[in-house]
């Protein structure tokens, strides 16, 4: 078989994939895919869209990144958050996608990263939830 | 002798007080599992995340990041963590307690205070000290993203070099029956060095930008800590004190109840004592 066991855990809950095949997560620097047999590794996740395939069947997750440690006999996720697809809220991810880009087109508001970062992730999660 | 009226009223009080405390000794030993549950959640995550950090960490350098950085410690900040209501025992005198003795040992008038719960402010707004901040009413529904906006203000606090190092006071949950309050210090980080001993491994997109993105998320696990244990702290001592309570309002009922059976008795006593006395008078 080649599938492999992913983790995912959160400050909050812990979940596990015990045969995911393929992994397509969001690195700082454009997405990476991870199967069986991946090289050790860290490597930093940005905020981002994750695809888990497991037995044929895709998923699809939204997280706000974290970092994927790879070892030997697994795939170990540390994320802030992780989504759901259809969990996802996307009338409130919309509202605070118009939330986000009225602070930055507000120049007297200074905190110009959080305010990108917040617009990021609501992007993010509305895009994760049409999938 | 107090009369008979008087006694069952105040038994009627005590029984039902007892029926309060009795509530809210269930109601705390519920909240305390589930703040226990979430302690058990939290543990792998804050462990991996600083397993990773520790094993990168001699590699990477200090001045890269300024909450590695450690300065000469002329201004500090405490962070003193309570709860918004009482009725728990010794678990926000004792945090108090030992933060003023801390900052006053310091020196009061080089520290800021961050505080978290009502009790922290109400003790340390009046006697006058320097209050940076004040989080309250978030209790009841503590979750995950409080401890990231907590932490972010007390963290910027440091970064903008008004203070030169933030200490935490909380209470340590250890079990049910035993809550230490604890000083811990929040930043800078200090790891234990310890060399990586994973040797051929990628690190994407490199060892630097690892440890800048992750330390930011350490500490806002660990600010997550602090709360949890905090609260899994407040509602154990809470729950011990009601279960005091209950059992010393059994007793008092006891001894209540003991008293009015004998002024029960001795009213029926002195008054056979009439009638015999009375039936006496009339026989001449």
């Amino acid at each position: 078989m080649n599938s492999f066991k992913l983790e995912i855990v959160t400050p909050t809950e812990i979940n596990e994939v015990e045969n995911a095949s393929y992994v397509r997560c969001p690195a700082t620097d454009g997405s990476f895919g991870i199967m069986k047999g991946h090289r050790e590794a860290v490597i930093a996740l940005g905020v981002g869209e994750i695809k888990i395939t497991e037995e044929g069947k895709d998923s699809y997750f939204a997280t706000s990144g974290g970092v994927a440690e790879i070892s030997k006999d697994k795939v170990q996720f540390l994320l802030e958050t992780i989504e759901v697809a259809n969990d996802i809220d996307s009338d409130r991810a919309k509202a605070s996608m118009q939330r986000s880009k009225d602070r930055l087109s507000n120049k007297k508001d200074n905190d110009i990263n959080r305010a990108e970062l917040s617009l990021l992730k609501a992007l993010n999660r509305l895009k994760v939830s049409s999938r | 002798m107090a009369n008979l009226k008087d006694i069952r009223d105040r038994i009627k009080s005590v029984k039902s007080i007892q029926k309060v405390t009795k509530a809210m000794k269930m109601v705390a030993a519920a909240k305390m599992r589930r703040a226990q549950d979430n302690m058990e959640k939290a543990r792998p995550y804050s462990r991996s995340l600083s397993d990773i950090i520790q094993n990168l960490l001699p590699d990477v350098d200090r001045e890269l990041l300024p909450l590695l950085e450690v300065r000469e410690v002329n201004r500090i900040a405490y962070v003193v963590v309570t709860s918004d209501k009482g009725l728990a025992g010794s678990f926000n005198s004792s945090a108090l307690r030992k933060a003023q003795n801390e900052i006053d040992e310091f020196g009061k008038d080089n520290v800021d205070i961050f505080c978290i719960g009502k009790k922290a402010r109400d003790y340390f707004k009046p006697r006058k000290y320097n209050i940076i901040e004040s989080h309250i009413d978030f209790w009841s529904d503590l979750n995950f993203n409080h401890a990231v906006s907590i932490g972010n203000n007390i963290i910027n606090h440091f970064i903008s070099g008004k203070v030169d190092e933030i200490r935490v006071v909380f209470n340590e949950f250890i079990n049910v029956a035993t809550q230490m309050v604890l000083t811990e210090k929040f930043v800078p980080l200090e790891f234990d060095s310890e060399g990586s001993n994973i040797a051929d491994r990628l690190y994407e997109p490199s060892k630097d930008a690892i440890v800048k993105s992750l330390v930011p998320r350490h500490l806002n696990v660990q600010m997550w800590k602090y709360l949890l244990e905090s609260y899994a702290s407040e509602q154990a001592a809470r729950m011990v004190a009601m279960e005091n309570a209950t059992s010393n309002s059994e007793d008092m009922i006891k001894d209540l109840q003991l008293e009015f059976n004998k002024a029960r008795q001795a009213s029926i006593t002195t008054e056979m004592l009439e009638i015999v006395s009375g039936a006496e008078a009339l026989k001449g």
